[in-house]
C-alpha cells in the first residue's frame, strides 16, 4: 500500500523529474496505440511543454531514473482508466486497488515536488504542474465515488429483532369504549407481550469490517492530498442516509408538535412505546457503533472523527428529542401514566450512553437535550401520577351502580395499578420527596419486606385509599342498606384478589391484606345482619308477637321480598358467591328447619308455603344477577 | 380555523372536575399603565432593529447578526409579557381575552414547529457554507491550476444548486457530486418519508409539514381588535408571528414557497410601526427575489452572488490567464467566517426561543387552569 507522507524533495531532483516526464511521454507515445482521447491529449500537452525545456538528454542519472519514468507513465494511465471505469475499485481486487493508490502517490509526489520549487521561473514547468493537478483531481473525485459506493454496498443493517432490547412485560392499552360512567362497562385490556430479548450490547458492525482498510486508505489518500473536506462531506452524506434508512425500518415516524397534541390516545400510545424502544436502540447500539466506525476511519485526523459523527447523528437525535418535547407538552391525562413512566425510564436509562456518545463541547447541545428532556419527563410523570389519584378522587357518580357488583372504576384502577410494580425503582426516585399518608402504620421487622414501605408502596396504597373513599361515597347512593354492604364487599374483595394475584402483594404487604380481608368479611356479616336479622327473628321461639301461622306467613313474605330483589344483585366472584350462599343457607335454612321442625304440625301443611328444600334452592338464586324479578312460582325447583 | 385542542377522550380526564377559584380583583388604572409600558417596550425593541440610515456598519436586515438581535428582542418582549400576564391573571380567563388565549396557545405550538424547522434550516445553510469553503480552499491555491478550478467548480455547482433546491418534495440535494447516481433510488424511497427537504443539510419536521402553511394558519385569526387598545395578548401574538415569519423568510425551511408577503400588522399603532417597516422592507426583498426557496439570509444572498461570479470565472478559466478573483475569494471567505461564527449561535438561540415558548405555554395553561372559566 502506498505510504502517503509529504515529501519535500531537494531542488536537484527537479531535473530528474522533468527528464522523467519527457521520457515517459516519449515512451507512452511510442508504446500504446489504444490510448483514449483524454490520455492522448494529456500526453501531447505534456510533450509540447517538455520539448521546450532544453534540459533534454543531458544529465541522465542512474538506473533508478527509468524506474521513475515508468511509474509516472503508469500512474497517469491508471488514473485515467479508472475515470472511465465506474465499477468498484475494491471489487477489482486488492492488487488493482493497491496500484491505484500507488498511481495516486506518484502524482502526488510529482505535485509535492513542484510545490517546493520556485515555480515562477518557467512557464512550461507550470504547465506540467497544471496537468498533474488535473490528474490528482480526477483521482480524488474517483476516490470519492469509490467511498460512497463501498460504504453503500457493504453496509450492514442488523435486523431490529437482533438488536432488540427487552421491553419488560406487557403493554396494556386501555380501550375506554363506554358511554357514561353509570352504564355497564367492559374494559378491554389488550396486552402485547414483548418477548424480545436483549441480544447483548456488543457493537454491531454497521459496515462489513473487511472493507474498512480500503476505506481508511481512501481517507488517508484524500486527506494527504488536502481533499479531506470532500471526504468528510461524502462520508457524512452516505452514513446519514444509512441512519435514515435504519430509522425507516424501525418505523419511527416524525411528528410535529401540532400532530402530537392532536393525536388520539391510542395512536400516541403506540408512538410513545415505539419511541421508548427506538431511543434505546439508537443510542445504546446503533450510534455507539457509528461512533466507533468514525473513529476507525477518521481517528487519525484530529477532531474530524467526532465532527463527522455529530453531523451524521444530529438530525436523528434532534428529531427524537423533538418527539419527547412534544409529548411533554401534552397535559397529564391520567391513563398516560404508564406510558410516561416507561418513556421517562427509557430517557433516564440512556443518559449515560448519551454522555459517552457526545462527551465534549461540540456535542453538548445533544447531550444536554437529553438531560433536559429526562427532567421534563420526570416532572410530567410525577404530575400524571398525582393527577391519576385526583381523577380517582373526583370520579363521582350520581346514580347507584346497578346490581352492587364491581364498579368499573375499581376494575380500572386495580388493573392499572398492577402495571406499576414494574416501575418501582423509577417511581421511588420520582416520589421520594412527596409525602403521603399511609393506610398502614410503618413497621420494620424480619417478616416485613423493605419494599412495603418504599415511596412507591406508600403512594400506591394511598391511591387505593382514595379509591376506597370514593367507593364508600358510591355505596351511600344505595337506598337498600344490604346492597350497600354487598357493593362494598364485592369491591373490596376484588381489590384484595388483584393485589394477591400480582406483584402488588409484595408492595402492599401482609398487614394491608389482613386489614382488607377483614373489611370485606365484615361487610358479609353486616349484610347478613341487615338482610336476615329481622326476618329470622320471626322464627325464634321467644317471639310471641303473633301466631305461629302468622309468623310463618310473614317469614315467607319477607323471604319473597329478599328473593325478588337480591336475585338481581351481583356477586361476580364465584367463590365469594358460593361462600355467601353457603353461609346464608346455613343461617337461614337452619333456622327455618328448626322452626318447622318445632311447629309444622301446629301451623298445618297448607299454610306452609315453602319447604326447607325450597328455601335452600331459592337461596342459590341470590346474587345471580338475574335480569328481571323471577316469578316466584316458576322459580320453584323440584 | 379551530384551534388545536388536546384530544379529550380519556376516561379519567373526562370524569375529573377542575377546582374552582374565585377570581381576583384588578385595578383598571394599573392595567392601562402596564399595557402602555408593554407597548413601549415592544416599540423600542423593534426600533433598535431598524437599520439607521447614518450608520452603514450596522447589521443589515436578515443578516445573521441581525437575526440574533431579532431573537433577543423577541425574548425580551416575551419576558415583559410574562410579567404582564402574572400581574393580570384573572383577566386572561374573562371575555374578551378568554377567546384570544386558546388561539395564542395554538400559535405557540405552531411556532414551536417553526423553530424546529428553522434549526434544521440552519443546518442546510451550514452545509452550503462547507461547500463554499471547499471552493475557497481550491481557489486560494497558488498558482491556480486547472485541477483546483475543477474542484472549485464542482463545489460551486452543488452550492448554487442548493440555493435553488426544490423544497416541496423531499428530494435529496446538496453535497458534492460523487457518483451518487446509483443511489437515487434509495434516496427517493425515503423522500416520501419526508427526509432531506431542507436542501441537503437539514432534516424535516414531519411528513408533509409546510412552513408557509403554518405561518398562514398563525396569521389567520390575527385580527386587529376593535376598540382603543390592543391587548398584551394580541401584541405578543403579533410579535411572535412576525418573528416566526421573518425566520422562515431568512432560513431555508421545509416548504417555505408560497410564503405570504404581507403580515396583518396594525400599521398605525405605535408599538407596531417599526415592526411594520421591517416587514415591508423584507416583503420588498421577497418580491425582488421572487421568494425562491433558498432563504433570504443576507449572507446567503451575498454568497449566491459571489458564487455566480466565481463560477463564471471558473468556467472561463485558462491556466496562466491574467484574470484574478482574489477579491471575490476573499469576500467569500469572509462570508464563510461570518457563518462559522454566527450560525451555531443563531441555532442555539432558536432552541432557546423554543424552550421559552414551551415555558410560556405552560404558564398560560396554569393561569387559566386556576381561574374561573
Amino acid at each position: 500500500m502506498a505510504e502517503f507522507e509529504s515529501m519535500i524533495p531537494v531542488p536537484g531532483v527537479k531535473n530528474h523529474v522533468f527528464e522523467a516526464c519527457h521520457h515517459v511521454v516519449k515512451a507512452l507515445r511510442a508504446s500504446d496505440n489504444n490510448l483514449d482521447a483524454n490520455l492522448r491529449k494529456l500526453l501531447s500537452d505534456l510533450e509540447s511543454h517538455l520539448s521546450t525545456f532544453g534540459i533534454v538528454d543531458t544529465k541522465v542519472e542512474d538506473t533508478g531514473f527509468s524506474e521513475i519514468q515508468e511509474r509516472f507513465k503508469e500512474a497517469l494511465k491508471r488514473i485515467l482508466s479508472w475515470e472511465t471505469n465506474q465499477s468498484m475499485i475494491l471489487e477489482a481486487g486488492l492488487s488493482e486497488a493497491d496500484q491505484f493508490f500507488q498511481a495516486l502517490y506518484e502524482v502526488h509526489t510529482v505535485l509535492m515536488g513542484f510545490k517546493s520549487l520556485p515555480i515562477k521561473t518557467s512557464r512550461k514547468e507550470k504547465d506540467v504542474y497544471n496537468q498533474a493537478t488535473v490528474a490528482l483531481d480526477i483521482a480524488m473525485l474517483r476516490l470519492e465515488k469509490e467511498l460512497c459506493d463501498v460504504l453503500y454496498q457493504y453496509k450492514q443493517h442488523a435486523q431490529p429483532e437482533y438488536l432488540a432490547v427487552s421491553s419488560r412485560g406487557k403493554d396494556i392499552v386501555y380501550d375506554e369504549s363506554f358511554v357514561s360512567l353509570d352504564d355497564e362497562v367492559v374494559i378491554e385490556a389488550s396486552s402485547h407481550k414483548d418477548d424480545e430479548h436483549i441480544a447483548g450490547f456488543q457493537n454491531a458492525d454497521l459496515v462489513d469490517p473487511s472493507v474498512l482498510p480500503h476505506i481508511k486508505a481512501i481517507a488517508n489518500a484524500m486527506f494527504a492530498c488536502e481533499y479531506g473536506r470532500a471526504f468528510c462531506e461524502a462520508f457524512i452524506r452516505v452514513r446519514r442516509e444509512a441512519l435514515d434508512e435504519y430509522m425507516f425500518t424501525l418505523e419511527m415516524e416524525r411528528f410535529s408538535c401540532v400532530d402530537v397534541l392532536k393525536m388520539e390516545w391510542d395512536v400516541l400510545n403506540v408512538a410513545m412505546r415505539k419511541w421508548t424502544r427506538v431511543v434505546k436502540i439508537i443510542t445504546q447500539i446503533y450510534l455507539a457503533s457509528e461512533k466507533q466506525l468514525c473513529e476507525q476511519i477518521l481517528g487519525d485526523f484530529e477532531s474530524k472523527s467526532f465532527a463527522c459523527f455529530i453531523e451524521i447523528s444530529k438530525d436523528t437525535i434532534l428529531s427524537l428529542l423533538s418527539f419527547g418535547e412534544a409529548v411533554a407538552l401534552r397535559s397529564c391525562q391520567p391513563e398516560m401514566l404508564e406510558r410516561f413512566l416507561s418513556m421517562y425510564e427509557g430517557s433516564a436509562e440512556i443518559l449515560l450512553d448519551v454522555d459517552n456518545l457526545f462527551p465534549d463541547e461540540t456535542g453538548s447541545f445533544l447531550r444536554m437535550g437529553f438531560h433536559e428532556l429526562s427532567k421534563k419527563l420526570a416532572d410530567r410523570t410525577t404530575a400524571t401520577f398525582l393527577k391519576f389519584k385526583d381523577a380517582i378522587a373526583s370520579a363521582e357518580s350520581s346514580r347507584p351502580f346497578p346490581g352492587g357488583g364491581i364498579h368499573h372504576l375499581t376494575r380500572y384502577v386495580m388493573n392499572y395499578l398492577k402495571l406499576l410494580p414494574e416501575y418501582t425503582d423509577t417511581l421511588n426516585s420520582l416520589l421520594q420527596n412527596i409525602n403521603v399518608e399511609d393506610s398502614i402504620p410503618e413497621k420494620t421487622g424480619q417478616d416485613i419486606r423493605p419494599s412495603t414501605f418504599s415511596p412507591t408502596a406508600k403512594h400506591l396504597r394511598s391511591i387505593v385509599s382514595v379509591l376506597e373513599s370514593n367507593l364508600e361515597r358510591k355505596a351511600q347512593l344505595y337506598a337498600d342498606e344490604s346492597l350497600k354492604f354487598i357493593f362494598m364487599m364485592n369491591n373490596f374483595h376484588y381489590m384484595v384478589q388483584k393485589v394477591k394475584g400480582s406483584e402488588l402483594k409484595h408492595l402492599f404487604g401482609d398487614e394491608w391484606m389482613r386489614k382488607h380481608i377483614a373489611r370485606y368479611q365484615h361487610n358479609v356479616t353486616d349484610y347478613e345482619r341487615s338482610t336476615w336479622s329481622s326476618t329470622l327473628a320471626l322464627l325464634r321461639d321467644n317471639n310471641s308477637v303473633s301466631t305461629l301461622r302468622e309468623r310463618c306467613r310473614l317469614f315467607c313474605l319477607a323471604f319473597d321480598d329478599v328473593y325478588k330483589s337480591q336475585t338481581r344483585w351481583s356477586v361476580p366472584d364465584p367463590e365469594l358467591r358460593d361462600d355467601l350462599h353457603i353461609s346464608t343457607s346455613v343461617k337461614v335454612v337452619q333456622s327455618y328447619r328448626g322452626f318447622l321442625g318445632r311447629n309444622a304440625a301446629r301451623i298445618g301443611e297448607k299454610h306452609i308455603r315453602y319447604k326447607c328444600e325450597d328455601i335452600e334452592n331459592m337461596l342459590l338464586d341470590l346474587f345471580e344477577c338475574l335480569p328481571s324479578p323471577r316469578s316466584l312460582r316458576s322459580s320453584r325447583r323440584r | 380555523m379551530a384551534p388545536a385542542t388536546e384530544h379529550q377522550s380519556s376516561f379519567l380526564s373526562r370524569i375529573s372536575r377542575r377546582n374552582q377559584v374565585v377570581s381576583m380583583d384588578v385595578n383598571h388604572e394599573q392595567e392601562l399603565e402596564e399595557l402602555e409600558d408593554f407597548q413601549k417596550h415592544v416599540a423600542e425593541g423593534f426600533n433598535e432593529l431598524l437599520p439607521p440610515s447614518d450608520s452603514p456598519e450596522s447589521d443589515p436586515i436578515l443578516s445573521i447578526q441581525w437575526l440574533r438581535k431579532l431573537l433577543d428582542v423577541f425574548m425580551s418582549c416575551e419576558s415583559e409579557f410574562h410579567s404582564v400576564l402574572t400581574a393580570n391573571q384573572a383577566q386572561i380567563s374573562k371575555p374578551p381575552l378568554d377567546k384570544l388565549v386558546p388561539e395564542m396557545l395554538d400559535r405557540i405550538v405552531k411556532a414551536l414547529d417553526i423553530c424546529t424547522a428553522v434549526v434544521n434550516g440552519v443546518d442546510s445553510v451550514r452545509q452550503i457554507q462547507r461547500l463554499a469553503e471547499i471552493a475557497v480552499t481550491a481557489l486560494k491555491q497558488t498558482p491556480l491550476s486547472d485541477g483546483s478550478v475543477r474542484r472549485a467548480k464542482r463545489a460551486l455547482t452543488s452550492l448554487l444548486a442548493a440555493f435553488n433546491a426544490d423544497k416541496s418534495s423531499g428530494g435529496s440535494s446538496g453535497g458534492s457530486s460523487g457518483g451518487s447516481g446509483r443511489r437515487t433510488t434509495t434516496t427517493e424511497q425515503w423522500s416520501s418519508f419526508g427526509r432531506r427537504s431542507g436542501g441537503g443539510g437539514g432534516g424535516c419536521v414531519s411528513k408533509n409539514w409546510s412552513a408557509a402553511k403554518q405561518i398562514q394558519a398563525m396569521t389567520a385569526n390575527l385580527v386587529v381588535p376593535r376598540g382603543s387598545e390592543a391587548s398584551p395578548i394580541y401584541i405578543m401574538s403579533s410579535v411572535m408571528v412576525m418573528v416566526m415569519w421573518t425566520l422562515v423568510v431568512a432560513v431555508p425551511c421545509q416548504t417555505s414557497n408560497g410564503l405570504t408577503v404581507h403580515l396583518p400588522l396594525p400599521k398605525h399603532q405605535v408599538w407596531a410601526s417599526a415592526a411594520v417597516s421591517i416587514t415591508e422592507k423584507i416583503g420588498e426583498e421577497m418580491k425582488r427575489k421572487e421568494m425562491r426557496s433558498g432563504g433570504l439570509m443576507e449572507e446567503m444572498q451575498r454568497m449566491e452572488r459571489i458564487g455566480l461570479k466565481l463560477m463564471e470565472f471558473s468556467e472561463g478559466f485558462r491556466f496562466n490567464g491574467e484574470v484574478e478573483v482574489v477579491a471575490e475569494v476573499a469576500e467569500m471567505e469572509e462570508i464563510c467566517r461570518k457563518m462559522e461564527d454566527g450560525l451555531e449561535v443563531l441555532q442555539r438561540r432558536v432552541r432557546e426561543v423554543f424552550h421559552r415558548l414551551v415555558k410560556s405555554r405552560s404558564e398560560i395553561l396554569e393561569v387559566i387552569g386556576h381561574c374561573n372559566v
